[in-house]
């Protein structure tokens, strides 16, 4: 019997099919969440549930190219809490009481770290042994050690710049630490439990164990030794001259490889903490600063694997030239007259190197720049390296080419220009400077080795070497005479560059002492650069700064390589007979028939350029050690060829400026021979004599107040 | 009128005691961990819910074994009873947790009036449509009262708030005027005009308005508004098939909240996997068949009406409740019945139940 509605009872089967649809559809969903995607959901339901406590890898240690320990990964105990495990435990203030006591801390702020709402906490990074061994008797609830591990410098500041920090979570921060961390840091480990939301451990949890893998050996391309002399030395001119900052490079200019590299001040990496972080800085490669005159040997090059010059090519200095607008004047206005090019660089003359540069042109000038690899990072395995500023090619104008020849303009850091100067000595091929030499495991099996690379070939070898002997000069008649070794021939150049403002234009007063060479300069064994920004007190000149430090460290590190020293010629030890040497003689102002049969005398020969009767000038220099039978080149006075052959007073020069004596002089048909800077003081010969026109006139200036 | 009188639905009975008894496990599983870390008792809420699960099993029988023709005289002053303790619960009488006022009562003897109002919903409307069967084609006659009625009681519990209550009300209602004989053109109309309000409701209350954008995306808040939606989809997808074995949750260390109320299902897929999940829904599936079967059965309109409201109450509640575990509907605060940890709403559910296991009694079909 039926006695409901018909279209009510249709409704209600109605409604049961769509519940019955809306029941399948729900299965449907539920089975994709658990079988479709419940792999995905349950792994990271898991993960969600995971509480690490970290298990440190040991850092590699960091070795000299010798085996020395630079830097070791010693192991320390750190400790942690489980603030559930603390506050479950209800003595959350007898632990942190307890822990305060232990490790000398507050006990308040120890309290809050153990009842913080994580699931671990650092309660203290590397503690003292015998902290850990209390902590481990007093067994508090929820309070556990960790063995961590910590990097420790032997050596205290020793090549602190390039093995950099690394920080209490054991990553190198800063240096070669930093830069290798990946191979160095080695792999961090864990213990992994399941925890449950408030960081209480589950019952039945899953626990893992992964242990850490540690670090790979660095073996450098450092010497320990070598390390050891030049920081030395650095530091020794770095407090002397209370410099702003300095840095020394050495380099093996045939592989690239830094032997040496420092920079100041620096810090002791196993307390950085007490030094002030710019003390981290390193300055041979974090900065760049204009070179000045050490920029002439690129320039110097360029030009001659250019031919636009041989050593020999006459140029002639009026102390000032003029560019465009602008005119550039050689330091202290001297007048350097003619000179051939070897001249020019020995004597660091700019209207020299002016005239170069504007014959070599911008297009090449920037082609040798870029293969020089200024502008760009030299690559060295150090982070932060600067690129330096180089004028952008697209606005360079004929005067930003003038004085980029002889190094304004541009930018450089003291690694750049190591590197150019190394090619210069590695017959023109230009080295990657690198300070890694080989990964090592920790049983000392190869895992990486880092062979020398060649950038690339700048300029020819003949060239190289021709312009090596030239720097030779430089450092033995040249403005780089104070890094004359009597035991090496030594090349290089000095410089001197005014400090730019950072407000622009030059600074008056602060200036950027500099010096670059390489000995042996016949086969160069080893590349060095020194830099000192900001030295205080007279003279500030890159020669009188930098050069002594140089030869400090070339002279200390070729006799600890064991580089033979050139035989020695002097009133103790006999000549040999096959190699008799001489001193050439003073022949400046002598007639040109006498000045010809004294150089016989001697057992030289002599060669003449130029015409006239008076001797002008010689080469080498009287009192210069030269072989039996070389030979002298006579350069006569250009005055001469006019026929004025008159003979003139000399004025009294005393008190008058350079640039006034050098006027007066040239009026006369003078030369000047200027010594010193500032004021002059003394004159050869005395005023009121009478000589010919062409004379040389010696003139010693001083600067005012000394 | 004179009734043949038969035996009860045995099956829906039985289907019953399952849901009751997996209800109780789940409960004490999914409770155990959180009550014994804040109450420092483990069977907490497991002693509760059985007291629960007993007075109302007893309270199922008595009504199973009430006068059929009786029940229809209930269905007014149980309404107007519901009604007043609507009004009372928002009253300072009103007992508040978590941020709404849902209980009266003192100590033991609390119940949520809202719980009631399902019941006296169901019962009163099928009364009403009953009587005015003939009208329900009509919008003024037929419909409009109901919805006015709806409005009533839903605009009472909104106040508590709880939105969660008010939709499984007027869905029920809905799906009661749908068996009434309502117009299509009528019930899709209160469709969308409820669609309306529902995002109304959204749109005024901030936390309803981060729900549902978290609904959207939980991946893209899993700390805040998509968390419980991210920890429940964890729960259910680390049960795969077999689930991890009961009382070996992992989410219900305090990593999914609600576990033992809303979002107990998540708990029971993860312990007891997919085949426990889908015993579930099936036993609903089952629940709404043997319901459904008792409306067409039923020995007159008032029992017909009055059963596809109480099953429809039932199911209704279940499907959504398990769309909102499983990331198929926003969260909306709606419990699965028998199941989900809550002594009114065990209690009415199982009345709700005796008063079906009271019409199939009288079924006409044999």
């Amino acid at each position: 019997m039926q006695t409901t509605n018909l279209q009510v009872r249709k409704r209600i089967a109605t409604l049961f099919f769509l519940f019955t649809i809306v029941f399948l559809l729900l299965g449907t969903r539920i089975f994709w969440v658990q079988f479709v995607r419940g792999a995905e959901l349950s792994e990271k339901a898991l993960q969600n549930r995971m509480r690490d406590i970290p298990v440190e890898a040991k850092r590699g240690i960091i070795y000299d190219r010798n085996g020395q320990e630079l830097a070791i990964s010693i192991s320390a105990d750190s400790v942690y809490a489980i603030p559930a495990e603390v506050v479950s435990s209800e003595e959350a203030r007898a632990i942190a009481a307890k822990l305060a006591a232990i490790l000398d801390g507050d006990e308040n702020n120890l309290y809050d770290r153990i009842t913080r709402n994580s699931s671990f906490e650092w309660v203290k990074r590397q503690i003292q042994p015998e902290q850990a061994q209390q902590i481990k008797e007093a067994d508090l609830p929820g309070i556990g050690l960790t063995e961590e591990s910590r990097r420790f410098y032997p050596k205290n500041t020793l090549a602190s710049h390039i093995l950099g920090i690394s920080g209490v979570d054991n990553t190198g921060l800063e240096g070669v630490d930093f830069y290798y961390n990946d191979l160095v840091g080695g792999t961090k480990g864990r213990i992994v439990v399941e925890h449950d939301a408030a960081n209480r451990p589950i019952p039945e949890a899953t626990h893992k164990y992964i242990p850490p893998v540690d670090g790979a050996n660095l073996v450098l391309t450092i010497d320990e030794t070598i390390q050891y002399i030049t920081e030395r030395e650095l530091d020794k001119v770095f407090k002397e001259r209370q410099a702003k900052s300095a840095a020394a490079i050495v380099m093996d200019p045939d592989t690239g490889e830094i032997l040496a590299l420092t920079s100041r001040p620096t810090y002791d990496p196993n307390n950085y903490q007490e030094y002030p972080a710019q003390n981290r800085r390193n300055y041979a490669i974090n900065d760049a600063f204009e070179p000045g005159s050490t920029m002439k040997i690129a320039t110097a090059a360029m030009a001659m694997e250019e031919k636009i010059v041989g050593p020999f090519s006459q140029f002639y200095c009026p102390g000032h030239i003029k560019v465009g607008k602008e005119t550039i004047r050689c330091s202290g206005g001297t007048a350097h007259g003619n000179q051939t090019f070897a001249e020019i660089v020995e004597k660091s003359c700019n209207v020299g190197f002016v005239q170069v540069g504007l014959d070599l042109g911008l297009e090449k000038y920037y082609k040798y720049l870029h293969a020089f690899g200024f502008g760009k990072t030299t690559g060295i395995d150090l982070p932060g390296e600067a690129e330096g500023i180089i004028v952008p090619e697209s606005r360079a104008m004929q005067i930003d080419l003038a004085t980029m020849s002889f190094g304004q303009a541009n930018a450089v850091t003291a690694m750049q220009l190591m590197a150019a100067v190394g090619a210069v000595a590695n017959e023109g091929q230009l080295m990657q400077p690198h300070l890694v030499q080989q990964v090592i495991d920790k049983d000392g099996q190869v895992i990486k080795k880092y062979e020398p690379k060649t950038v690339r070939q700048v300029v020819s070898a003949d060239t190289a070497r021709e312009l090596c002997s030239i720097l030779e000069g430089e450092v033995t008649n040249g403005t780089g005479k104070n890094a004359y070794m009597p035991g090496y021939r030594a090349a290089g150049k000095t410089g001197t560059a005014q400090k730019i403002a950072p407000t622009g234009g030059y600074m008056a007063n602060e200036y950027v002492a500099s010096f670059i060479g390489f000995a042996p300069a016949d086969d160069p064994r080893l590349v060095c650069i020194v830099v000192v920004d900001a030295p205080q007190g007279y003279p500030y000149y890159g020669g009188w700064v930098a050069a002594p430090v140089f030869k400090a460290i070339m002279e200390d590190s070729l006799r600890y390589l064991d580089v033979p020293q050139r035989e020695e010629i002097d009133s103790t030890s006999p000549p040999t007979p096959e190699k008799v040497q001489v001193l050439v003689p003073d022949v400046v102002n002598l007639p040109l028939a006498e000045a010809l049969s004294t150089i016989k005398e001697r057992g030289l020969s002599a060669k003449v350029t130029g015409e006239g009767n008076i001797v002008w000038q010689q080469t080498p220099k009287a009192k210069t050690k030269i072989d039996l039978n070389s030979e002298v080149i006579i350069y006569l006075s250009p005055f001469e060829q006019n026929g004025e052959n008159t003979e003139v007073t000399i004025p009294d020069l005393q008190g008058k400026s350079m640039k006034e004596v050098a006027k007066i002089l040239a009026d006369l048909g003078l030369h000047l021979l200027p010594e010193g800077f500032g004021l002059a003081y003394e004159q050869t010969p005395a005023a009121g004599k009478v000589v010919t026109s062409g004379s040389n006139i010696r003139v010693k200036f001083q600067p005012v107040g000394e | 009128m004179r009734l043949r009188k038969g035996p009860p639905d045995f099956i829906l009975f039985i289907t019953t005691l399952l849901l009751v008894g997996i209800g109780l496990i789940m409960v004490f599983s999914s409770s155990a961990v959180t009550s014994n870390i804040r109450y420092d008792d483990a069977y907490l809420f497991f002693r509760k819910q059985l007291q629960w699960a007993v007075i109302g099993l007893i309270c199922m029988l008595v009504v199973m074994k009430l006068n059929y023709l009786r029940i229809k005289d209930l269905a007014i002053p149980l309404m107007i009873f519901t009604l007043l303790c609507l009004v009372l619960v928002v009253t300072p009488l009103g007992i508040e947790a978590k941020g709404a006022t849902r209980s009266l009562g003192v100590g033991f003897l609390q119940f949520t009036p809202s719980e009631l109002a399902k019941l006296a919903m169901a019962m009163f409307l099928a009364r009403v449509m009953e009587v005015n069967l003939d009208r329900m084609r009509s919008f003024t006659q037929g419909i409009l009262p109901i919805l006015v009625l709806i409005a009533l009681v839903c605009g009472l519990i909104m106040l508590q708030p709880d939105l969660g209550t008010s939709f499984a009300i007027a869905g029920t209602a809905f799906f009661m005027m749908m068996a009434a004989g309502a117009r299509g053109s009528h019930l899709g109309l209160i469709a969308l005009s409820g669609a309306g309000v529902v995002a109304a409701a959204i749109a005024v209350a901030p936390y309803r308005m981060e729900r549902f954008i978290a609904f959207l995306n939980p991946w893209k808040f899993p700390t805040d508004e998509g968390f419980q939606t991210i920890q429940s989809l964890y729960a259910l997808g680390s049960g795969g098939l077999f689930g991890m074995g009961l009382g070996r949750s992992r989410q219900k260390f305090f990593y999914l909240p609600e576990q033992h109320t809303d979002f107990i299902f998540a708990i029971l897929g993860e312990e007891l996997g997919f085949l426990g999940a889908f015993l579930v829904i099936s036993l609903f599936l089952l629940f709404a068949w043997r319901g459904f079967r008792i409306a067409l059965n039923a020995p007159d309109t008032f029992g017909s009406l009055l059963a596809t409201g109480l099953t429809t109450m039932i199911v209704f509640q279940a499907a959504i409740n398990i769309a909102v575990v499983s990331g198929a509907l926003p969260v909306t605060g709606i419990t699965l019945p028998f199941i989900s940890y809550g002594g009114s709403s065990l209690l009415f559910t199982l009345i709700a139940v005796g008063f079906l296991l009271n019409i199939s009694r009288y079924s006409t079909y044999r």
